[in-house]
């Protein structure tokens, strides 16, 4: 058994391809997949920023060559188009235990564009589920995807990667956290209605923030914004008295000179009875006055504190992913052993049949010369059976152990030679002990 | 038995703060949140050494110093306790459990913590009793609202100077050490102030005048005005939050140097 894994992610592909074969149902591709001799088991995760399939296969070569042709045909539904002869140079090829370090660095965030971003897991874990549901993963893809959740849970609770927000909204988000006690109640004013304007909008609202105004020189602007997330459009004539109410301002509107100056800030102030406020300024040039950092109840922070905040935070994750890897290194070394002492199970199965044969015969040829009743037949049937079972106990144990190293593999070898397992026929190696059994 | 609860609670209190340190130390919200669970199960063994001790034949009134700051401990704790279930004060409790282990202490390590009752409180019936638990319950929580604005002006100070958060996520917000402050000050106060009261009786009781001029007697009254001063500045008009935790502050040093400084010093 061999894991193949074949994809494309951020780093190796340009949106268009990637946009090009995501797909939203998995389950045609899958299960035609699955239904080829040289597949037997598939998952395959498509998110905006990764297509990959991974595979179980008997015929390594063969499944090369079939996934990739998936990718070439059976993702790209409406064709790939003049990107078509990027695909090859674009994807990546993964095998055995690289493969299985790729799925648990996947899953745990290590290998997304914003590493440690939560998202990436419960994708992953739909991708798994899409695939069980489709018949298309069994149960060693099913252990290989478990693992790999067990891993990433691993990493956000032993590591700090996922702790501290790198996006600007994130920042903004947190910084309101540190300030305010819950957002429930509180009000925004958002003066703009540009896309940094949008981005922070939708981290607020996830934040729990309900009561959100939204002001701009363009009123069909802030009523399209307003429109989109249930909030209130308003004209810059009204500031004065939405800032009054305002607990977060997000402000990011062209224009020279700050709108919010101190004087401003001030009035306001004292209209809202000395409640703090707080400021984000992602306006360029800078829209709040830097000397209302004066005020003990407003605190500002501008496009370039909350930068040196999200860099930091970055830098931080960047010193947790290395902690992170070696968890990763380990996890992937159990899923290893537990994987390559799979190829010991054909080789215990057979040698287990083999003997059983050889004592179900012996016992067999035995027992109608014995003339013994049923409970005397019963209990040479359980003397036998166990007798086989303890010599072969220990032998086999050390089998599935051995197997889990490289190293193993020649003890493999010697146990089917010494068994005759790969004899054509059981004759040649029953008679001797036939012939043992007919002297004694 | 009210020794082994008075040690145990010591001990809880002690593993309460090493936690909570550790957890601030390392940014682990997950230690401050073990930490306050710790500290709830010191607050329980304290409670129940003082609930043995008042089942106690006479009842001692905790006039002893080391006994009052013991009792003070645990009335800050309950009421953090009771703050940090309802708001998320967790982290508060590296400054909280370090104050109640210090409390303790003072009791473990000085006389007898079943305190006999001292011969100048003979006669005045249950009122040495009552004015101390009503001060010392005042000044716990006017302390735990000076822990709250020490914290705040911290944490104001972080924010104004931009820069990075210590101690992870499980710091408290400034709103919610702006709210603990002022529930602190709004219960502790008239607690302190029924404590003075009480106290003018007792002095009554055993004296015949309501006010003896003695230094302890005249620093409390004095600190108390101070303190009423800042609460109804505080409560009275909407001030920003910085001059409330600052008054806070400076409100309870005075408290703490009038009542308990005169107290050690005399």
């Amino acid at each position: 058994m061999k894991l193949l894994l074949i994809g494309m992610n951020h780093r190796t592909a340009p949106l268009d391809l990637r946009e090009r074969l995501a797909v939203d149902d998995a389950a045609p591709v899958l299960r035609k997949l699955v239904a080829d001799a040289e597949v037997d088991e598939a998952v395959l995760l498509s998110t905006c920023n990764r297509v990959e399939l991974v595979v179980l296969t008997r015929e390594i070569e063969a499944a090369r060559i079939r996934v990739r042709s998936t990718f070439r045909r059976d993702l790209a539904v409406d064709g790939l188009g003049p990107v078509e002869q990027d695909l090859e140079s674009c994807l990546y090829e993964y095998q055995n235990g690289d493969a299985m370090r790729h799925v648990l660095r996947v899953a745990s965030s290590l290998d997304s564009m914003v590493v440690g971003e939560p998202q990436i897991l419960g994708q992953a874990k739909d991708a798994y589920r899409a695939a069980v549901e489709c018949g298309a993963a069994g149960p060693i893809l099913g252990r290989l995807f478990q693992h790999a959740f067990a891993t990433a849970k691993r990493v956000r609770s032993e590591t700090r990667i996922a702790e501290r927000p790198v996006s600007v909204a994130r920042v903004a988000v947190d910084l309101a956290a540190q300030i305010f006690e819950s957002f429930a109640e509180k009000r925004a004013l958002l003066v703009g209605a540009g896309e940094m304007i949008e981005l922070a909008l939708k981290a607020l609202r996830g934040a729990g923030l309900e009561a959100i105004a939204v002001a701009n020189r363009t009123a069909e602007r802030a009523a399209r914004l307003a429109v989109q997330f249930g909030a209130t459009a308003h004209g810059l004539d009204e500031l004065p008295a939405l800032l009054a109410d305002a607990d977060v301002v997000l402000t990011s509107i062209g224009g020279h000179e700050p709108w919010l100056t101190r004087a401003v800030a001030e009035r306001a102030l004292l209209a809202r009875r000395h409640r703090p406020m707080f400021v984000i300024d992602i306006g360029v040039p800078r829209n709040a006055d830097p000397a209302i950092d004066a005020l003990g109840d407003v605190y500002r922070y501008d496009l370039d504190d909350l930068a040196a905040i999200a860099n930091e935070n970055a830098e931080e994750r960047r010193r947790e992913q290395a902690r992170a890897e070696l968890i990763v290194e380990a996890e992937q070394q159990r899923f290893d052993g537990w994987f390559a002492a799979l190829r010991a199970v054909p080789t215990i199965r057979q040698l287990r049949a083999r003997v059983e044969t050889i004592r179900a015969g012996e016992v067999e040829k035995v027992l109608p010369r014995l003339a013994l009743d049923d409970a005397a037949r019963d209990a040479v049937e359980a003397l036998t059976r166990a007798i086989v079972n303890k010599i072969l106990h220990a032998p086999l144990s050390r089998l599935r152990e051995e197997a889990e190293r490289e190293e193993g593999i020649a003890h493999l070898e010697t146990t089917r030679l010494l068994f005759a397992l790969d004899a054509p026929d059981a004759e040649g190696f029953d008679d001797p002990g036939g012939e043992d059994s007919e002297r004694a | 038995m009210v020794l082994a609860l008075e040690y145990l609670t010591a001990a809880l209190y002690l593993l309460a703060s090493l936690t909570a340190g550790a957890g601030f130390t390392v940014a682990r919200p997950v230690m401050l949140r073990a930490a306050v669970a710790v500290l709830a199960a010191g607050a329980v063994a304290h409670g129940a050494m003082f609930t043995l001790l008042h089942s106690a034949e006479p009842t001692p009134p905790l006039t002893h110093l080391p006994s009052a700051l013991s009792f003070m401990a645990w009335v800050g704790t309950v009421a953090f306790l009771l703050l940090a279930w309802r708001a998320r004060l967790a982290g508060l409790v590296a400054l909280v459990a370090p104050m109640s282990c210090l409390g303790v202490a003072a009791a473990v390590f000085s006389t007898p913590a079943t305190t006999a009752l001292p011969g100048h409180a003979a006669g005045a019936g249950s009122l040495p009793h009552a004015h101390v638990l009503l001060a010392s319950a005042g000044l716990a929580l006017l302390g735990l609202a000076g822990l709250a604005g020490l914290s705040f002006l911290v944490e104001h100070r972080r924010l104004k100077k931009k820069r990075p958060i210590v101690g992870g996520a499980g710091w408290p917000s400034l709103e919610a050490l702006d709210r603990a402050g002022a529930f602190a000050v709004a219960a502790g106060f008239p607690l302190l102030t029924l404590g003075v009261i009480t106290g003018s009786l007792w002095q009554r009781a055993t004296s015949g005048a309501y006010f003896s001029g003695n230094p302890h007697e005249t620093f409390c009254l004095l600190a108390w005005a101070v303190y009423g001063v800042l609460a109804s500045v505080r409560f009275g008009a909407r001030q920003p939050a910085v001059r409330c935790a600052l008054t806070s502050i400076a409100g309870f040093a005075f408290l703490g140097i009038a009542v308990l400084g005169v107290e050690l010093f005399a």
